[in-house]
């Protein structure tokens, strides 16, 4: 579930398309641009990790890093990995070099790459060389991904995930230790079930958070340092205020007309997934909250012309962020909210108790919004559209990604019932090849009709 | 009804008989169920592959069923799952928006692949009334608490179908229908080391048939039809020329018929496999003595030692090794792995296999499955030529 600067459309970008819409742009908030050197100053640090004498965590899943963080390793995102090669167009060797081992282009696209980034590197190993040209300028990326000394698997409700991980263990001969935690579904079916509370609400709670400290004694086990829970603590004071600010800001997007997009908060995502917990990022998101703030004295949208207001539904398009964006607003219509930013990382941040802060961690990451049966999710959702006003939803069906995809017609019949409009749209998470932008088009345009003539009728 | 029993004189006929009734219930497990539950008055309860006991929900007086996929398209369930999901959720959804499990007076999910997780929430949502009991089992069968957890599910499970029901359920109950179920599991063990020793000729649909109707039918009413059925498999051994070749994956569900039949029709015969409507399916045994919840448990988590399952993580198990280590043993001359097309576990796991068996230059063949028409003339034409270079690759 990643994101990188690289992902911001460079400034004097072209519209989504010369033929469609009206050919407005997003109007994206300024702070984000700053936002991006954090991400980048992220990158710089890990490749240089090995050289400061750091071990290196491989991790998937939710989002673990504070502990490492505290025990001062370093860390890989997995998905971040594939987002940021996607972004600098380096997947596709990645993705060949998967296909070439037999990984059927069915399979996720975050882990494609990733496996095939570490194929790459392997053989870069052996070889002592790039399984590309040195002379190719994404080779000087690649170079720098620091090879595992531990990898750890922590991925909510997805099997997928869970697997990737199995698969890097194999390929790197059994010989990096790894650990798994088991984040399991809250179904949500027993009589006293709700959002975040319940019988099973609790065991989970308490099972992960177990789990959690098992994970904080392999780090010893492996980096022969003691754990430091106050560290622990302490990292997660910046990440708790981070997330709280982030909520605030997000909330104030209710005003009409919005004032950031769901695209805004997709480039934001890094920073509470898997940036270190430090003042940057609490005075990051202070930034974009005082931005939003001036945004809506000043009555400035996201959307030059606010009419509709959408909700994103399913993974990013990584590779299509600023595309969209400007295509949304070519049709007049803000991406208000969407399941993926606002119902993820860290989104009950007061769950967290500074003193012992592990459970209340355990907690956010249960909650990471397909981890819940579809009723209770669903009711999350709506309670999402209500908040934000919102006329109709863009399912994005990620081909890959079921951990994303499972639900949607759950949610999108849901929405047509609550008297919202509901189109689907084809692509992926990391592989561009299963976008189409042609039918994104018209059923957009379709939609957009339907809201105007509801809009007229009104 | 299925199952009337209507007697041949002579052993070949009664043997034919009664693979007959096997494939019968095998192509209609619904059908068998309805009748199985107006006739005896019991519960029917329909269980998610593919490690959940049915014990448990046998020793609720009830008949524990493995949900099959069927072989109608896919049509209103199109409206409710992708297209890029496995044949088999895409059967069930559509199975249960045509109301195929109304009857069902339970459904116990539990398994961790994604898109079973997917299917058992759109079952909620049409079937409101069905109770599901939903029990996730911890896929990390190497995890320090793998153990507390897994007992932990199915101590939640007993008391859910307690609730189901209203009746207790006592330990020599489950005691009683694991004996039950082992009986069965060692039968059909039984024949796959008859036919894996060459002194008996079944192909892999009639295999199948066996294994698929021991998913529906009342175990005792299946093992005894499998006790006759062993006394006469000897008399009709196998002619000796065919290419052995050995079947592996397909999980969830069963493969197509037509897919099975052309190994046979192009030259070859199955020596054994790994599928989960197959060996996976009857591989471990749960103990009979001490707490069922312990044994239950153990057999959980034991069992990816007989045969491992790319949807479990386990960090010693390797699938190509064992693969390797069952070719050798049942001295097939060549593998063919039956991939459901969109079953991630298994994608992400055959590009070990694929180069475990190339070091070892054993010949493999690779066939997805799809849930809608195969190119069959194009498959056999894969076949013929898979066989053929197994069996040069023996001859050199
Ligand atoms: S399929 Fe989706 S949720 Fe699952 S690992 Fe891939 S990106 Fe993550
Ligand atoms: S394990 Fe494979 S066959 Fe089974 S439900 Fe999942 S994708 Fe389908």
């Amino acid at each position: 579930m990643q994101m990188t600067s690289e992902m911001t459309p460079p400034g004097g970008a072209k519209v989504a398309s010369p033929v469609f819409g009206n050919g407005m742009r997003a109007n994206r908030l300024s702070t984000t641009k700053r936002g991006g050197k954090l991400v980048n100053d992220y990158w710089a640090d890990l490749f240089r990790a090995k050289e400061e004498g750091k071990k290196i965590v491989w991790y998937n899943g939710t989002y673990i890093p504070p502990f490492f963080h505290a025990h001062d390793v370093a860390w890989v995102h997995g998905e971040a990995w594939a987002a940021y090669l996607a972004a600098k167009h380096g997947e596709m060797p990645a993705q060949q070099k998967g296909e070439a081992r037999g990984y059927d282009r069915e399979l996720c696209s975050y882990a494609r790459t990733h496996i095939g980034q570490a194929l790459i590197d392997l053989e870069k190993l052996k070889n002592g060389t790039l399984g590309i040209d040195d002379d190719d300028p994404r080779a000087e990326t690649m170079r720098k991904l620091p090879a595992p000394d531990m990898i750890i698997n922590a991925y909510p409700y997805c099997s997928s995930g869970q697997q990737w991980d199995d698969i890097t263990y194999r390929l790197f001969g059994k010989k990096i230790p790894i650990f798994t935690i088991s984040i399991p579904l809250l179904w949500g079916g027993r009589p006293d079930a709700g959002y975040m509370q319940g019988e099973e609400w609790q065991q989970r709670s308490q099972y992960v958070a177990k789990q959690l400290v098992a994970m904080t004694k392999f780090l010893e086990e492996h980096t022969g340092r003691k754990y430091d829970f106050d560290r622990l603590s302490e990292v997660m004071s910046y990440v708790k205020k981070a997330a709280t600010l982030r909520m605030e800001a997000m909330d104030l997007c209710a005003a009409t007309p919005a004032p950031a997009s769901f695209f805004d908060w997709i480039v934001s995502i890094a920073h509470v997934n898997f940036l270190p917990g430090t003042q940057a990022i609490v005075d990051y998101f202070e930034d974009v909250k005082a931005e939003i703030q001036q945004r809506i004295a000043d009555g400035v949208g996201a959307v030059p012309n606010e009419k509709y207001r959408l909700f994103f539904d399913g993974m990013m398009n990584w590779n299509k962020v600023g595309w969209l964006a400007d295509k949304f607003a070519a049709v007049d219509a803000t991406v208000v909210a969407g399941r993926y930013t606002h119902m993820s990382f860290w989104q009950e941040p007061q769950l967290v108790d500074l003193k012992n802060p592990v459970l209340g961690m355990a907690q956010n990451y249960l909650i990471c919004p397909n981890n819940h049966g579809a009723p209770i999710m669903i009711g999350e959702i709506e309670r999402v559209c209500d908040k934000f006003n919102i006329d109709g939803m863009v399912m994005h069906a990620s081909r890959t990604c079921r951990g994303m995809t499972n639900s949607q017609f759950l949610i999108a019949d849901s929405a047509k019932k609550k008297g919202r409009q509901a189109m689907f749209f084809e692509g992926d998470v990391a592989d561009e090849s299963f976008y189409k932008d042609e039918l994104l088009n018209t059923r957009l345009e379709a939609m957009i009709e339907t809201l105007e003539a509801k809009k007229r009728a009104a | 009804m299925l199952l009337d029993s209507t007697v041949s004189a002579n052993p070949e006929g009664r043997l034919k008989d009664i693979l007959a009734k096997f494939e019968a219930v095998a192509a209609n497990p619904l059908e068998y169920a309805r009748d199985f539950k107006r006739d005896s008055g019991k519960r029917v309860i329909g269980l998610f592959p593919m490690h959940f006991p049915g014990e448990l929900a046998h020793a609720a007086g009830a008949l524990p069923i493995v949900l099959q996929a069927d072989d109608e398209p896919v049509t209103i369930g199109q409206g409710s799952v992708f297209n890029f999901y496995c044949g088999y959720n895409r059967s069930i959804v559509d199975q249960a928006m045509r109301g195929e499990f109304a009857f069902l007076d339970a459904i116990l999910f539990g398994d961790h692949c994604v898109q079973l997780l997917g299917t058992a929430d759109i079952i909620r949502d049409h079937l409101p009334d069905t109770p599901i009991l939903f029990n996730q089992l911890i896929s990390i069968i190497d995890a320090e608490w793998a153990m507390e957890e897994t007992q932990g599910t199915f101590r939640q499970l007993w008391r859910e179908l307690e609730d189901l029901t209203g009746e207790k359920i006592s330990d020599d109950q489950v005691r009683h229908s694991i004996g039950i179920f082992n009986r069965n599991r060692a039968l059909i063990r039984q024949i796959y080391d008859m036919r894996r020793a060459g002194r008996i000729a079944l192909t892999g649909s009639q295999m199948q048939h066996i294994v698929k109707s021991s998913m529906i039918m009342d175990k005792e009413t299946h093992t005894a039809l499998l006790e006759e059925l062993v006394a006469k498999l000897e008399a009709a051994p196998p002619a000796n020329n065919a290419v052995r070749v050995y079947l592996s994956g397909h999980l969830c569900h069963a493969a197509k018929l037509p897919i099975l039949d052309l190994v046979e029709e192009c030259g070859g015969v199955v020596v054994d496999d790994d599928l989960y409507t197959g060996y996976r399916y009857i591989a471990a045994d749960v103990e009979e003595t001490g707490s069922p919840v312990d044994a239950l448990s153990r057999w959980y988590l034991e069992k990816n030692k007989k045969i491992p399952c790319p949807t479990r993580a386990d960090k010693d198990l390797d699938w190509e090794d064992f693969l390797l280590a069952q070719v050798d043993k049942s001295g097939a001359q060549g593998l063919i792995v039956l991939m459901v097309k969109f079953c991630e576990p298994h994608m992400y796991f055959y590009p070990e296999i694929k180069e475990a068996f190339e070091r070892r230059g054993i010949p493999h063949l690779m066939i997805e499955t799809e849930h809608e028409e195969m190119p069959m003339e194009a498959l056999k034409t894969r076949m013929e030529t898979f066989l053929e270079i197994a069996k040069r690759r023996v001859a050199a």
